[in-house]
């Protein structure tokens, strides 16, 4: 039987035999990085030009001897296809890699959130690198900001600048702001205006508050985000229930199943772009207001700790 | 970056157990070969999914609610 860990790395190994840009990114990353215990799942961000390619692996792994067995999940994903992933939209894949075996949870991203176009870089193991997972990490779970600030640590531990970026401790974001050459804080104004403010707030608890809108700022703005892409895909999925014999994921092998999804997303009308530059404007506003109301800041200061709308939402 | 190589000072791991706990700090300064086997025996006795719902949170308990 096939573990977790030796399945991910196979499937790294794969990856790269063909060719296919990739990085392993969130949960599995986390564990690389020694901060979080336990997953199972992988998440994969995968360059969309290269998705026909990784369509190709999978159908040749479901073909041979002995098979992979290969399906979509039940849950929230659009069809593993470039328009899709290229939008933002994340497929779910269940992989079974041995008869009998436990399945993995592949995820896959094209062009994952708050990670800014043609930054995806991965180590030598395939890991993304953690000012990347960092990014990422800026969601509305609470589990995953003492992740981001351990990224930030392990940035300074390896003497990189933008640990300035994701520190959340105000004394430790103070100390390693100071230290920055003011051509490198330059650099890292545009990505986090709160930055700006250190020299102008004498006090660390005091600090420590505008960290803390900060990330309210995050927190809604990916709300915001979330919840378009989940409401067209919950109207897409209401449509598509009522076909007669309806059933999903079928049984059916993935190269069939995949032909079922990619026709059923055009008869029912998912949406390939979800965000566009004028839905972009929308969700970055609305969150900011939300932000204002949740934390009972002034809106000039929740303004002015807002990163721009294309940093949240590239 | 390489992991392996990375030398984290005492007071990454005193500053992980305030933000996740003791337990935590203790697995991150395994090396990354021991953390894969803790996490393998943990895979082998817990054969689980991460998520057990049928449908994930961020749908509301699925796409049959309003």
């Amino acid at each position: 039987m096939i573990t977790p860990l030796e399945f991910l790395y196979h499937f790294r190994d794969l990856l790269r035999e063909r060719g296919i840009r990739f990085a392993i990114t969130s949960g599995m990353a986390c564990v690389y990085y020694g901060l979080q215990q336990n997953t199972k799942d992988s998440d994969w961000i995968i360059e969309p030009a290269d998705l026909p390619k990784l369509r190709a692996l999978l159908l040749e792994y479901e073909r041979r001897v002995p098979p992979w067995r290969i399906s979509y999940r039940h849950i929230f994903g659009a069809p593993l296809v470039e328009e899709y992933l290229a939008a933002g939209w994340t497929s779910h894949l269940a992989i079974w890699p041995s008869a009998g075996g436990p399945e993995e949870h592949v995820d896959i991203f094209g062009a994952p959130p708050r990670v800014l176009p043609g930054s995806v870089a991965a180590d030598e193991m395939g890991f993304a690198e953690p000012d990347l997972v960092a990014w990422m990490k800026r969601t509305d779970r609470d589990k995953d900001w003492p992740i981001v600030d351990g990224l930030a640590r392990i940035l300074e531990g390896a003497q990189m600048p933008e640990a300035a970026l994701h520190m959340q401790q105000a004394a430790a974001l103070r100390a390693i702001w100071r230290a920055l050459p003011t051509a490198v804080q330059n650099t890292l104004l545009p990505h986090r205006p709160l930055l700006a403010m250190i020299e102008s707030v004498s006090d660390d608890d005091m600090l420590q508050g505008l960290i803390r809108v900060e990330r309210t700022i995050w927190e809604t703005v990916n709300q915001e985000r979330y919840r378009r892409y989940q409401h067209e895909w919950k109207e897409f999925y209401r449509r598509w229930k009522k076909e007669d014999f309806w059933e999903w994921p079928t049984p059916e092998p993935f190269s069939r199943q995949h032909e079922r999804l990619v026709r059923a997303a055009k008869t029912y009308d998912l949406p390939v772009v979800i965000l566009d530059e004028a839905a972009k404007e929308a969700a970055w506003t609305r969150g900011i207001e939300r932000a204002t109301l949740i934390s009972g800041r002034p809106s000039a200061t929740v303004l002015a700790l807002a990163p721009s709308r294309g940093r949240m939402l590239p | 970056m390489n992991v392996d190589s990375l030398k984290l000072p005492d007071s990454y791991y005193e500053h992980l157990a305030e933000i996740m706990g003791q337990e935590a700090a203790d697995w991150a300064r395994l090396p990354r070969a021991e953390r894969e086997r803790e996490l393998t025996r943990h895979h082998m006795l817990y054969n689980t999914p991460d998520d057990l719902s049928l449908w994930p949170a961020e749908l509301d308990g699925g796409v049959d609610r309003p």
